[in-house]
């Protein structure tokens, strides 16, 4: 079966802003909102609305991804959380155990999605300098250790970038589920990378998922995606979403009629993003488009995040819940 | 001046009392019938995971009127950034005394997951910044600093993280770290820098907790050390940080009740544990070293009036702590409060029931620092 994971609001309030005031006549009970409220409720929504997972991404402009992944854990029976960082933000030893934590708090529901290629000013101003090949060999020991701490007693290990003497886990921190390995890139250091470590690898929809040398890997899709009942209120959100992002209507893009890909989603470090619009059955033909090309699990990115879980939970999902992923 | 006191969170499991030394509370022995979080039903486990067991005492110290409590780390307990994180929506006044190394995050992310925190608690996180105990376990989170070298190296990071906290862009470049056009963005900037309170005995420790520290925290210790120690510390300068102690109790209605509750403890310890720790922390060898006589029952152990040193025999964890009844525990805390001291990290086994009889029963009683400190208390140890 194919998994669909929710990605969350970097940003806590998930853009809503400010709340309005109400006239003065009418009774206003509101409490100060707190911006984890939001996430609280986006991460709600995920889980009543049947989403495998839900993704806090690694955001330099947003909350920190561990942080919001524990309160949702927390407060979740269900829903895997998927928290995006970069390994310059600890020691692979630290993030192991505060991971392990994570996972007996939550009966193993947590997995990692690892940002090995920053943009080079965002990276040093999180205060890491290394570049180009250098960050995946960080990458490949910082995963190592991670996985040897985690498994062995008395691990010990020698590398460039990390040390560790008679080190690993105790009972009762053993015996968890270590999290499922997210890494992306279609450089060769990046599919070499996945290919040692990776439980999944996640491409972007225009990526040439046919030619990554990854048998054994898990495929997975980051997908932003706009469905509606029928094809024109699809297009009709369309509309106002790329207006909103200050373009004129006249210069709304058509779809590609082979892909079926709209390149107008909003999108960090790019002018526009491809992605999915359509009524509910074109959105869910698209996305059996990329399970038969071998694509097990989805991200899929929608805005506002609530209103959209639901949706998407209510009408998409059922679509495909009898999808098979062929190959992975 | 108003004085916090703070209520331990065991993240290494609880013993239902001082009496044996088996941990039911938490996995961290055998889970089996009469375990707790998890626990058995039905011949299975339950599904609990000991964060429940430590919601609960963070409730309990709330509801008894405890401002917190210190979520301590070691390499087989739980995370206290997991545990706070977990737990943050779950309390409303309860703060999180997140206790972590410096060297094993990096400052920007730090200063990432406090922002956060602070964001979902409302304000109510703050460090217990350790630089680490030394010896093997050291190695085994794959730090190899040496001591002196961690605390240049707290300073640095208590730097960037300062640095980074209220936005940027700010730069920094030094032994240990390096960042450039760092800050925290719009959304996470502009939250209370968390309070900072600063454990460690040496030099080093006290040097860089006159830079950094709101509170300079440490074990319980005799009182007429502790005296020493702050003195020294006020001798170093700095921004002339307030004083925190960290205490085990146990407090009953009379002495003699607490005091049998102990020897029962006692009866049950098996004599070779009395060995020496291992580490090249400061702080456990001054803990040792006013234990000399030879011991040959439980009250050889008590150095001065109600302070006990031997919990360690008893429970994982400091030497030191107060014996005695409601009245006398709460008449060592006001003379703690005499010598300087602004905040307390209490502590009693069960955690869970003790935070209730310590809440209501010895808090009530504290008058405050008006007391002279009687002279005994001020003298040498008994070797």
């Amino acid at each position: 079966m194919a998994r669909f994971v929710i990605t969350l609001p970097a940003g806590g309030d998930g853009g809503r802003g400010p709340r309005p005031d109400f006239p003065g006549f009418v009774t206003d009970l509101r409490r100060a909102f707190g911006p984890f409220d939001h996430l609280a409720q986006a991460g709600r929504a995920a889980e009543i609305a049947g989403f495998g997972g839900a993704f806090a991404p690694f955001d330099p402009e947003g909350e920190e991804s561990l942080v919001v992944a524990a309160g949702l854990l927390r407060q979740s029976r269900w829903l895997r959380l998927v928290a995006g960082f970069h390994p310059g933000i600890a020691t692979p030893v630290y993030a192991a155990k505060v991971s392990a934590s994570l996972q007996r708090f939550s009966a193993d529901r947590l997995d990692w999605w690892l940002d090995v290629d920053l943009d080079p000013a965002v990276a040093r101003a999180q205060g890491d300098f290394l570049e180009g090949p250098d960050r995946y060999a960080r990458a490949e020991e910082f995963l190592t250790v991670a996985k040897g701490v985690w498994s062995e007693e008395g691990y010990t290990y020698e590398g460039r970038f990390y040390q560790v003497l008679a080190g690993g886990f105790a009972s009762p921190l053993t015996g968890r589920r270590f999290p499922a390995v997210h890494l992306s890139g279609t450089s060769p250091e990046a599919y070499a990378l996945s290919a040692r470590h990776a439980d999944v690898h996640v491409f972007d929809p225009d990526d040439d998922i046919e030619a990554a040398p990854l048998p054994g890997v898990a495929y997975g899709l980051r997908l932003p995606v706009l469905a509606r009942d029928d094809e024109n209120e699809a297009w009709a959100a369309a509309r106002h979403l790329w207006t909103a992002g200050g373009e004129t209507a006249g210069t709304l893009p058509d779809p590609d009629p082979r892909t079926r890909l709209w390149r107008g989603f909003p999108s960090p470090g790019r002018a526009h993003g491809p992605g999915l619009v359509g009524s509910f059955e074109t959105v869910a033909a698209g996305i059996r488009d990329y399970i038969d090309r071998g694509v097990g699990v989805f991200f899929l990115e929608a805005a506002p995040y609530i209103e959209e879980t639901y949706r998407l939970g209510e009408r998409l999902l059922p679509l495909l819940a009898k999808e098979k992923a062929h190959v992975r | 001046m108003s004085v916090d006191i703070y209520w331990r969170i065991g993240t290494h499991g609880d013993q239902p009392s001082l009496r044996r030394r088996v941990a039911s509370r938490g996995e961290w022995a055998p889970v089996a019938p009469g375990s707790l979080a998890p626990g058995i039903r039905d011949g299975e486990r339950d599904g609990y995971s000991y964060v429940e067991h430590m919601g609960d005492v963070a409730r309990a110290s709330e509801i008894s009127g405890f401002v917190g409590g210190l979520l301590p780390s070691f390499p087989n307990t739980d995370d206290p950034w997991a545990a706070a994180a977990t737990l943050a929506r779950e309390t409303t006044t309860y703060r999180f005394m997140i206790a972590f190394q410096p060297g094993f995050l990096h400052p920007v992310q730090a200063a990432r997951m406090s922002a956060s925190l602070q964001r979902a608690t409302g304000g109510r996180v703050v460090y217990n910044i350790i630089s680490g105990g030394g010896g093997p376990d050291q190695l085994w989170w794959g730090d190899r600093v040496d001591h002196d070298d961690r605390y240049a190296r707290t300073s640095e990071f208590l730097d960037v993280l300062k640095g980074v906290w209220h936005g940027g862009p700010f730069d920094f470049d030094g032994r240990f770290y390096r960042v450039e056009g760092a800050g925290l963005p719009p959304a996470l900037a502009g939250q209370p820098f968390p309070e900072i309170y600063f454990s460690g005995s040496s030099r080093a420790a006290i040097e860089a907790a006159g830079r950094h520290a709101d509170y300079y925290l440490s074990w319980l210790e005799p009182f007429h050390a502790l005296a020493e120690k702050f003195d020294q510390v006020r001798a170093v300068g700095g921004r002339d940080p307030k004083f925190a102690v960290r205490i085990d109790v146990l407090a009953r209605e009379t002495e003699e009740e607490a005091w049998d509750e102990i020897r029962r403890g006692w009866d049950n310890i098996d004599p070779s544990v009395l060995r020496d720790a291992t580490g090249d922390s400061i702080g456990w060898q001054r803990s040792r070293s006013f234990v000399t006589g030879a011991i040959t029952g439980h009250r050889d152990l008590e150095v001065t009036p109600n302070v006990w040193g031997g919990f360690h025999l008893l429970r994982g964890g400091p030497a030191f702590g107060l014996v005695g009844s409601y009245e006398q525990v709460a008449e060592r805390l006001d003379e703690l409060i005499g010598l300087g001291v602004g905040a307390f990290i209490l502590a009693g086994v069960p955690h869970l029931e003790e935070a209730y009889r310590v809440g209501e029963r010895v808090l009530p009683l504290l008058r405050g620092h008006d007391l002279r400190i009687e002279s005994p208390l001020l003298e040498g140890t008994l070797s």
